[in-house]
């Protein structure tokens, strides 16, 4: 260490001017991405997040390619000679169409990899602050506990659409650019609306959710396993009561993901199949994450108030 | 003359049934200032409850002009806060950790970035700066937690236990470093400790804290020999246990004797130093020296936050 009178001779003071406590929330989530993104766990995942966007994407790109050239002939598929329409007919179960049930069903099966990564996010972003004493240095900053919850949901918010809304609108200008695309871009505004109006939903959800549980439960192991409940078991357990116990079709609103579906199924204007097994009205399910929303916010509220004394 | 540090009338904090201020009455100029204290004299939470992250449960007052007990973000704009607490952010560098403080106080990224890179040279840390804050030292991590205070460049600073865990060169060079930013660069220094000589080193004023009330405020010359009921006695004599006794007669307490005739003793109320010499006359004894026994920071703790052990009562 060099002689402090020397090293003071270096001190300058700082005549600047100060930005509002706002700002600090941009800070916050910029800090927390960049703690993310040194994570190479994060990337393994995000890759794994890929794999789902690559096969919607190049699924689109197919079932274009086939109906438009190969469509009436034979092609071998699994070592066996298929006509190409049976193939386009395995992918019509997806809806790799550019409609807004392509949408839906790629951000439903993007919910998989983004509960994990949410859950090390959690412990990265949340739970880190608590077990290394980081909250005293936050909360001792000019900025309320309103900017603190704020920046760390703005940066589970990044991920959120980073797995979700990002992709699904790249494969949204995919599809345009596969069918003509004026005509594609004039008929299927309503789906671009929807994605981001979907990802909005999830952002907000998710990141409330996500502050929460990290709050409540701060490392990586119990926050797995409580996004496992919430989105795994708890969608087994909603299956089975009401599939196989033939309960009210509204026991599903206990799978949290399948009420986010539900409502961005209604955002991207997608009709209902009759063939599909009954949900609950969406009106329930948006209320159930509404719900869900403002109890997090309540507990967030609460549970910082409470760090802020014993930290 | 400035404003002061603080100024608190009758505050209390209770956590639940625990009390951990107890009708704290304290003005403090600003300066530098030590909070001595043992573990859960309530240091930590009445330097919490200056920088309005908690409110009292009672009581009222002022920090720096502000009222006390609102969530006032620009009361903390003027306070730099050393927490005792690790509080680093993991995986961040030194000057990324440096920078997000200044940029959560307010100021703009770049002017944020560069004030880092000022402040953790002039703490010693510009060959480190670039390397993750968890991989730091304990000395480094002290170090690196004064920087995100001083960031901002504010008038006062709040420190809580900076110098815990560090060596004796790395406490002396970080203790010089705070005096230095309170004598040249006019810095309030708040400073809770439970180490005197932390004290000594930096503080002109002290405050002693124990079971969340306040024992003790003054200068520490003033604190330590505020006592004139305590004499250092060197006596010459073969009568001195008669002269030992006759002064226990007289009320006089024998607090040390060094057995080579240097006693320690404590008078009681209106004792007049003539004494003294009367009763060595009587006893045929001299006295070689009478000095007022003034009283260490230690031994005033002590006195003050465990009387039990120094046998006397508090101040």
């Amino acid at each position: 260490m060099p002689n402090p009178s020397d090293a003071l001779l270096r001190y300058r003071p700082w005549r600047g001017t100060f930005r509002p406590p706002a700002f600090a929330s941009l800070a916050l989530a910029r800090s927390g991405l960049r703690q993310m993104a040194r994570r190479k766990l994060f990337w393994a995942l995000y890759a794994l997040a890929a794999l789902v966007f690559f096969f919607f994407f190049y699924g689109q790109y197919m079932v274009v390619w086939i109906k438009l050239q190969t469509d009436d002939k034979t092609v071998t598929f699994a070592g066996l000679p298929v006509k190409a329409g049976e193939v386009s007919k395995f992918l019509d179960i997806l809806a790799l169409d550019g409609s807004g049930k392509t949408f839906a069903n790629f951000i439903w099966f993007q919910g998989y990899v983004s509960m994990i990564v949410l859950a090390l996010a959690g412990a990265v972003l949340v739970g880190n602050d608590f077990q290394h004493g980081s909250l005293s240095f936050y909360l001792s900053k000019p900025m309320g506990r309103r900017h603190y919850a704020a920046g760390k949901a703005l940066a589970a918010a990044g991920f959120v659409n980073l797995l979700t809304t990002l992709p699904a609108v790249l494969l949204y200008l995919q599809a345009g650019l596969l069918y003509d695309w004026q005509t594609y871009y004039f008929d299927h505004w309503r789906e671009l609306l929807g994605i981001l109006g979907y990802g909005s939903l999830l952002t907000v959800c998710l990141s409330l959710l996500l502050v929460a549980t990290a709050v409540w439960l701060r490392r990586t192991v119990p926050l797995v396993m409580v996004w496992s409940g919430v989105f795994v078991l708890a969608r087994g357990l909603a299956a089975f009561l009401v599939d196989g116990r033939r309960l009210d079709p509204r026991w599903r609103l206990i799978d949290l993901w399948n009420d986010l579906y539900l409502c961005g199924k209604w955002l991207l204007a997608v009709p209902i199949d009759p063939k599909a097994p009954p949900e609950p009205p969406v009106e329930l399910a948006a209320c159930v994450v509404v719900g869900v929303c403002a109890a997090c916010l309540i507990y967030l509220w609460r549970r910082i108030e409470a760090v802020e004394i014993v930290s | 003359m400035s404003e002061p540090l603080l100024d608190l009338r009758g505050v209390s904090r209770h956590f639940g049934t625990h009390v951990a201020l107890d009708g704290v009455t304290l003005a403090l100029p600003t300066g530098r200032t030590g909070l001595l204290g043992p573990n859960g004299a309530g240091k930590s939470t009445l330097l919490k409850l200056l920088m309005g992250l908690i409110p009292p449960t009672s009581g009222s007052g002022t920090v720096l002009g502000h009222p006390l007990g609102g969530d006032d973000w620009r009361l903390r704009r003027l306070i730099g806060f050393m927490p005792e607490a690790d509080a680093l952010v993991p995986s961040l560098t030194g000057v990324e950790y440096v920078t997000l403080a200044g940029e959560l106080y307010g100021m703009p990224r770049r002017q944020a970035m560069r004030r880092a890179h000022e402040v953790l040279g002039f703490l010693g840390l510009e060959e480190a700066r670039y390397r993750k804050v968890d991989e730091y030292s304990l000395g480094m991590r002290q170090r690196v937690k004064l920087a995100q205070a001083v960031v901002h460049d504010p008038p006062c600073l709040l420190l809580d236990e900076p110098t815990s865990g560090l060596d004796p060169a790395g406490r002396d060079a970080l203790l010089n470093l705070i005096r230095e930013l309170g004598t040249d660069h006019g810095k309030s220094v708040l400073m809770s400790t439970h180490l005197l000589a932390d004290v000594q080193a930096v503080c002109e004023r002290a405050v002693i804290m124990a079971g969340g009330k306040v024992r003790g405020v003054g200068t520490v010359a003033e604190l330590c020999g505020r006592r004139d009921d305590r004499f250092r006695l060197r006596v010459q004599g073969d009568t001195a246990p008669a002269f030992r006794a006759d002064l226990e007669n007289e009320g006089v307490k024998l607090l040390a004797d060094d057995g080579r005739g240097e006693w320690r003793v404590a008078v009681p109320a209106g004792w007049s130093n003539l004494t003294f010499f009367k009763l060595a006359d009587l006893n045929d004894v001299v006295i070689r020296s009478l000095t007022r026994d003034d009283e260490s920071l230690t031994e005033l703790f002590l006195r003050t936050v465990h009387p039990e052990v120094a046998g006397a009562e508090p101040v």
